[in-house]
């Protein structure tokens, strides 16, 4: 395998170090001693997998099309923020907003995701292995959240569409998110997305989708409104 | 985008090598604010005396309000130690037994005379620029102790100098230091109400007031970690801060979770930083390290028989 020592670079040069190895036919680039730096493995456009030995920082693998980015620790804040197909998996925890503005893709955070976690995804599939913090889901558009763990405070505040399925506690919903039955179909699904990361399916689910009261404006309904903004 | 840093090391021992820690950590934070630095450092303390840094002012004749100010000093307690280093006069004071009366003695030699910190084992060192200009100027990186906490600035609000730059010492109170990043957005109104109850401000820093809102709920009896969680409640904005006292160092995060904060903690330490790159550089690689919720509060005290050892 292929290796970059991040000792004495910058992000810049780890990442042009790490497209270089790409385009010079690297199916597999090792990063040695991240040491939490930001902004690496942005804007990777090919399907190859790039292996982080150690914690990134903030936004790493941003802009994705197609790399799978593995994280041997923790990320930072903006988790593969604006992805559009590939995947990252990081082995411990991620900071707040990890999966923003997803369009596609897997992110798989195997600990505890801070606040914010798949804010305004547009799809893609966002698993997380622990709990998860203040309003994950938040305005998500589309694509899925399975949550293992426990659910934060305003779980799937006014999101559009999309599913979140949570394995454990769902005790805080956040505006017109509601709780449904998830179907058989639904559990195939879930167990389908865990299995490639040897995550467990958990012994229940229940899934959180857009209660859809606050698609369109009714004045009838205007303490909803005066709830939500 | 300011930068916070915090560190304990849990046995209590303060032969720790303290300021490098705290000084490495903040070099890795310099790019979030390249304008002021500070940390405030928390070593042995001297069987009851009291430390003293006070700025000597921005500019004239510093040599002269130094001696100045000694001698006001002593005519209120007994000066063991003092010296003059860049911009600080540091006196080391037995017998004082009323701090407040002893700043106001100090302050009142001249208008930009401040006493950036006093305590038992606080000491605050803090001035424009980098961390790398903080240590030349005060050697911090050979500064051993238990604890701190430091800052990295940049400036959205209210003027660069050394007065604004942080950690800030809750004025009056001994060994009480803060260090922020985020904003205070009730800081005008909760300003106007401590104006009200007498308090003097030093600066235009919304971050000042936390220091003064912590030291006015324990003086009030809640503890440490009491008074961090009604924070929580009563200051509006985004906010992770750090805070520090003898034998203590504490967070607490706002409750959308709108500002970073990490936290590293083993058998031996406990770090917290605002990005883990900090923690990273410090530390290395043998720790996991997890961003808290919106509305955490967190406070580790130093080992019981290690602060009165000290």
């Amino acid at each position: 395998m292929n290796a970059i020592d991040c000792e004495g670079r910058t992000p810049r040069e780890i990442n042009r170090e790490i497209k270089r190895q790409i385009e010079a036919g690297a199916p597999e680039v090792l990063v040695r001693n991240p040491a939490a730096r930001h902004n690496l493995a942005v804007a990777l456009l090919n399907p190859a997998k790039i292996v982080f030995d150690g914690s990134v920082g903030y936004y790493c693998g941003g802009m994705g099309d197609g790399p799978r980015i593995e994280v041997r620790g923790s990320a930072g804040w903006g988790l593969a923020e604006c992805m559009m197909s590939g995947a990252v998996v990081v082995e411990k925890n991620a900071g707040n907003s990890a999966a923003a503005s997803i369009r596609g893709g897997t992110v798989v955070i195997r600990g505890d995701a801070a606040a914010r976690a798949g804010i305004a995804m547009k799809g893609g599939t966002l698993i997380i292995g622990g709990s998860c913090g203040y309003m994950t889901g938040f305005m998500m558009q589309k694509g899925t959240i399975i949550l293992c763990g426990d659910a934060g405070e305003a779980l799937g505040d006014s999101m559009y569409e999309g599913r979140i399925f949570v394995g454990g506690r769902a005790d805080d919903l956040g505006n017109d998110a509601v709780i449904q039955e998830p179907t058989p179909e639904d559990l195939t699904e879930v167990a389908a997305a865990l299995k490639p990361f040897d995550i467990p399916m958990p012994s229940r689910l229940k899934k959180v989708v857009a209660g859809r009261r606050l698609w369109s404006f009714d004045k009838k309904e205007w303490e909803i409104w005066k709830t939500a903004l | 985008m300011c930068g916070i840093v915090g560190y304990m090391n849990k046995s209590g021992a303060s032969d720790r090598p303290l300021g490098s820690i705290l000084l490495s950590m903040l070099q890795a934070l310099g790019a979030r604010g390249p304008d002021s630095s500070g940390v405030a450092l928390y070593g042995h303390a001297g069987e009851g005396a009291l430390t003293l840094r006070v700025k000597l002012g921005e500019g004239g004749d510093l040599k002269d309000r130094a001696d100045r100010i000694r001698s006001r000093v002593e005519r209120m307690g007994k000066v063991r130690g003092a010296s003059v280093l860049s911009a600080y006069l540091r006196l080391i004071v037995d017998g004082v037994s009323d701090l407040n009366a002893l700043q106001r003695e100090v302050e009142s030699s001249a208008p930009d005379v401040e006493v950036i910190s006093a305590g038992h084992r606080l000491e605050i060192a803090k001035q424009v620029g980098s961390p790398d200009d903080l240590d030349r100027a005060y050697g911090i990186a050979s500064f051993r102790g238990t604890h701190g906490i430091g800052h990295t600035r940049l400036s959205t609000e209210s003027r660069v100098d050394l007065s604004h730059s942080q950690p800030f010492w809750a004025h009056g109170v001994p060994d009480l230091a803060t260090v922020h990043n985020g904003h205070i957005t009730n800081y005008h109104k909760l300003r106007r109400q401590y104006e009200m109850r007498g308090h003097r401000f030093y600066t235009e820093n919304d971050s000042e007031i936390i220091g003064m809102y912590l030291a006015e709920r324990m003086r009030k009896g809640d503890d440490l970690e009491e008074a961090l969680r009604a924070s929580i409640r009563d200051l509006d904005g985004s906010f992770s801060y750090l805070t520090a006292t003898a034998d203590a160092v504490g967070f607490a995060k706002d409750p959308f979770g709108l500002k970073p904060l990490i936290v590293a903690e083993t058998d031996a330490f406990v770090a917290v930083a605002t990005e883990e790159v900090a923690l990273r550089r410090a530390f290395g690689t043998a720790f996991e390290a997890l961003e808290p919720q919106p509305r955490t509060v967190r406070v580790w005290k130093l080992p019981s028989k290690a602060v009165k050892a000290a």
